[in-house]
């Protein structure tokens, strides 16, 4: 049993040698939320993400996915959650419907009921008439939506998505950011989201996090983040609370 | 103003010298100077000593030189395959055309992009000549008693011709790759061609090593003066005559025209006119050969059809998940040029080793050839050369976040590895065929023997290729095949194959010669006639259980997750 909960985490860190990649991580995050996990670059994004999706192991700390725990059940957690990389990782040499089906696959789906939602999702993201081409020929944004079909396939309860924006055109990003709310609301899938882009988070998250060398600073939903900071808007709350004002005589020091 | 190219060949060169950076030009000028030293002093020394050790270096000079002209010409053939086919064939597994990118859009022509690189890299040429030729050079130089004006013009005689092959070899890589380079396709036939290249090259190795006696005798016919590597080749026999302190008479150099049939100075004109054609064409071709300038770059589309009735096949027989699974990975090894120059690559790996094998038989005096035990062993070395080579990890996977999202799903590393393994099953049935049919007409074998063979064969590369999988599960790449991890697999499963099969063989007559009994055993157990079959089961049994370990090894490392 979760009781609405869909991740909880207690003083989760991980260490790479001396790095600390994250550090004593406690985190909740309710059934049908759009979390958003915002940080600089290094912050610790990724790793929290491997780790709760249960493809590294944490260095200390314990957490719970989907009500299951995170070290005995790495299996389940996998069968109920779904994972967009950082970077595409295609293969090159299959189509968008073959890859698709071969993720399926993985995910012990076939037959009819695959076929006809990959065709429903590729339909959806613009890419029927491209489908059956090789994914060598994709653009960057183009692989970027087929990893997105491929992450919603087998329907999970999370959806873990590490920069899913990053190389999408505008009206791509409309379509990801209508599908995470919709998604969201008539299933109650919990998105986990890693973005660099805060507009897109205050656009789309119902709660933030925000990372700092491994380390949660604030959290809270939007709203509670931008009157916390006395700000206008999410960008400034971020850049208030993670630093990275803008000396601008310093800019042009380099000429 | 700086000339373009000259930056270029500085980095060029630092990046070459790299691991003598705290000290370049004193760390080179000291190798330089230990290289000659080495080449005119110490190896004369140190290799005429060895050689008299074996042989009396009377003895050794009548052989030395008889052999002189035939010699030069397989080196310099030898040479001339390691120059322009090797490093052609690695630059084409790693076409990456961003440099060039960055040169080009700072207004760098691509005439001083080629003579930038040529011109940096020439300085590590140097050394690499001084170091690695003496002990091939050296006997001769001794035999001949030549004098060291002689060894120096010898030695700058080869270095030229190293230095016009590589820049051969670097106007066509640069040409091809640009070709290529502009698609994903194009880079795809370039990894393919890359591996065919290394066949041209591989089989006149394995010739040289088997075949030299036969091959001075081929490369002696005229026809071989048409090739460019004769022409050094002989100026540097002519070198070593002329100089020599022996003191030949007209008679005997007579007889060296004859065999060599271009004199000195017509031979150095041949030479020196290719060098001067290669390096001119080379020029004048640079800005025409290369188009990335002139617009933009085609981009080709691959779409896929109907699929085939081996793949409705496999769906009809596995209709479930784990069917689609290994269709997917069928298409995908399909799809890869390369993939289909390896299984090229290993067949004719597998055909050849046969005949050298007979070869050797004949030349030892064994003129019926083979008997079972030899078509046993030779057949085992080959298919597990099949085996290993063309399924060890060959597009494992294209990048660390493809092992992710595989990772993502419940046992998914398990079921893709199960789903590759039984896909190369599928690939790799005819090819036990090929190979066991050359083997049996090797051999005038009959049906059953063929059938054996096959039998036998399939079971070795399903053996290897469990092998081979588990190596690369548990030490995955996600590169192309130049990466040294994958090297490093293709290594580990062919030897390891290889040894895994010949183990029960050694242990039987190591076991026998320190006393236990186990040859004898077999023998009482089976008879005279039963004993290479018996050797045969035991190999694949042998070559299974460690493939199935390493498999099972390789997946549990794979599917942990990272620490």
């Amino acid at each position: 049993m979760n009781n609405g909960v869909t991740i909880q985490t207690q003083k989760l860190s991980k260490t790479f040698g001396h790095v600390h990649a994250v550090r004593n991580l406690t985190l909740e995050v309710h059934q049908g939320t759009r979390f958003g996990f915002l940080g600089p670059n290094g912050a610790g994004k990724t790793t929290t993400v491997r780790i709760l999706s249960g493809l590294m192991q944490q260095s200390s700390g314990t957490a719970r996915v989907c009500g299951l725990p995170l070290d005995s059940k790495r299996n389940k957690i996998k069968a109920v959650t779904g994972l967009l990389p950082e970077t595409p990782g295609l293969y090159s040499k299959l189509s968008a419907v073959e890859f698709l089906e071969f993720i399926g696959a993985l995910n012990d789906r076939n037959g009819d009921s695959l076929h006809n939602r990959i065709d429903r999702l590729l339909a959806l993201l613009g890419l029927e008439s491209r489908q059956d081409d090789l994914l060598e020929s994709y653009s960057s944004g183009m692989k970027q939506k087929v990893l997105i079909a491929s992450t919603l396939l087998h329907e999970p309860e999370l959806v873990f998505l590490d920069e899913p924006t990053a190389r999408l055109d505008p009206s791509a990003s409309v379509i990801v950011k209508e599908l995470i709310e919709i998604l969201a609301q008539a299933t109650g899938t919990t998105f986990f989201i890693c973005t660099h882009q805060t507009s897109f988070a205050e656009d789309v998250c119902d709660q933030i996090g925000i990372i700092n060398e491994g380390q949660l600073v604030a959290s809270g939903s939007v709203q509670d983040l931008i009157s916390a900071t006395k700000v206008k808007n999410l960008e400034e709350a971020y850049l208030q609370i993670v630093g990275g004002k803008v000396d601008r005589e310093a800019l042009l020091t380099w000429r | 103003m700086t000339r373009k190219w000259s930056r270029i060949a500085k980095a060029e060169y630092q990046v070459s010298t790299v691991s003598f950076r705290e000290n370049r030009t004193r760390n080179i000028t000291i190798l330089y100077a230990l290289g000659l030293i080495w080449a005119l002093f110490l190896a004369p020394y140190i290799i005429g000593i060895m050689a008299d050790f074996i042989i009396p270096i009377e003895i050794l000079q009548i052989i030395l030189i008889n052999m002189l002209p035939g010699f030069m010409r397989a080196a310099m053939f030898f040479i001339w395959i390691l120059i322009l086919i090797i490093p052609l064939s690695r630059s084409l597994q790693e076409i990456k055309i961003g440099q060039w990118e960055i040169f080009l859009s700072n207004n760098v022509s691509t005439r001083d992009i080629l003579i930038g690189t040529f011109i940096g890299r020439i300085p590590l040429y140097g050394l690499l000549v001084l170091f690695i030729t003496p002990p091939f050079l050296v006997l001769f130089f001794l035999a001949f008693e030549v004098a060291l004006l002689g060894q120096i013009l010898t030695y700058l005689t080869l270095f030229l011709m190293i230095l016009t092959t590589i820049w051969l070899a670097n106007l066509i890589t640069a040409a091809i790759q640009a070709k290529l380079g502009e698609s994903s396709r194009g880079k795809d036939i370039a990894n393919g061609v890359a591996i065919l290249l290394a066949i041209v090259s591989i089989v006149p190795i394995y010739g040289i090593m088997f075949f030299s006696q036969h091959f001075s005798v081929i490369l002696g016919l005229n026809v071989f003066l048409l090739f460019p590597f004769t022409w050094p080749a002989d100026v540097i026999s002519w070198i070593t005559i002329h100089s020599s302190q022996i003191g030949f008479s007209v008679e005997q150099i007579l007889a060296f025209q004859q065999i060599l049939n271009f004199d000195l100075l017509f031979s150095t004109a041949l030479m020196s006119i290719f060098t001067i054609a290669v390096v001119g064409i080379g020029l004048a071709s640079a800005d025409r050969i290369f188009t990335y300038n002139i617009g933009a770059r085609t981009e080709q589309v691959t779409t896929i059809t109907r699929e085939h009735f081996v793949i409705r096949g496999i769906r009809k027989l596995a209709p479930g998940s784990f069917g689609s699974l290994v269709v997917t990975c069928f298409k995908d090894f399909f799809r890869r040029a390369s993939n289909i120059s390896k299984i090229a690559y290993g067949i004719i790996l597998a055909v050849v080793l046969p005949f050298i094998m007979s070869q050797i038989m004949i030349n030892i005096g064994d003129v019926g050839g083979f008997d079972m035990m030899a078509l046993i062993m030779v057949g085992g070395i080959g298919m597990a050369m099949i085996g290993g080579y063309t399924f060890s990890g060959t597009a494992f996977m294209e990048s660390k976040d493809q092992l992710w999202i595989i990772q993502s799903t419940p046992s998914g590393t398990a079921r893709y590895v199960k789903a590759r393994l039984v896909s190369a099953f599928i690939i790799a049935i005819p090819l036990g065929f090929i190979p066991a049919l050359v083997m049996t007409l090797l051999s005038g074998g009959t049906l059953d023997r063929f059938l054996f063979l096959v039998a036998y064969g399939y079971v070795i590369i399903a053996g290897a290729i469990m092998f081979g999988t588990g190596v690369t599960a548990w030490n995955p790449y996600y590169e192309d095949t130049k990466s040294p991890e994958h090297q490093m697999n293709v290594i580990i499963t062919t030897m390891g194959a290889q040894f895994t099969l010949f183990a029960p063989i050694l242990i039987t007559m190591f076991g026998d010669m320190a006393g236990l009994p186990f040859w004898n055993m077999i023998h009482d157990a089976v008879g005279a006639t039963g004993m290479p079959y018996a050797f045969a089961l035991i190999s694949m049994i042998s070559l299974l259980i460690v493939g199935s370990l390493a498999l099972v090894i390789g997946v549990k490392r794979l599917s942990r997750p990272e620490i």
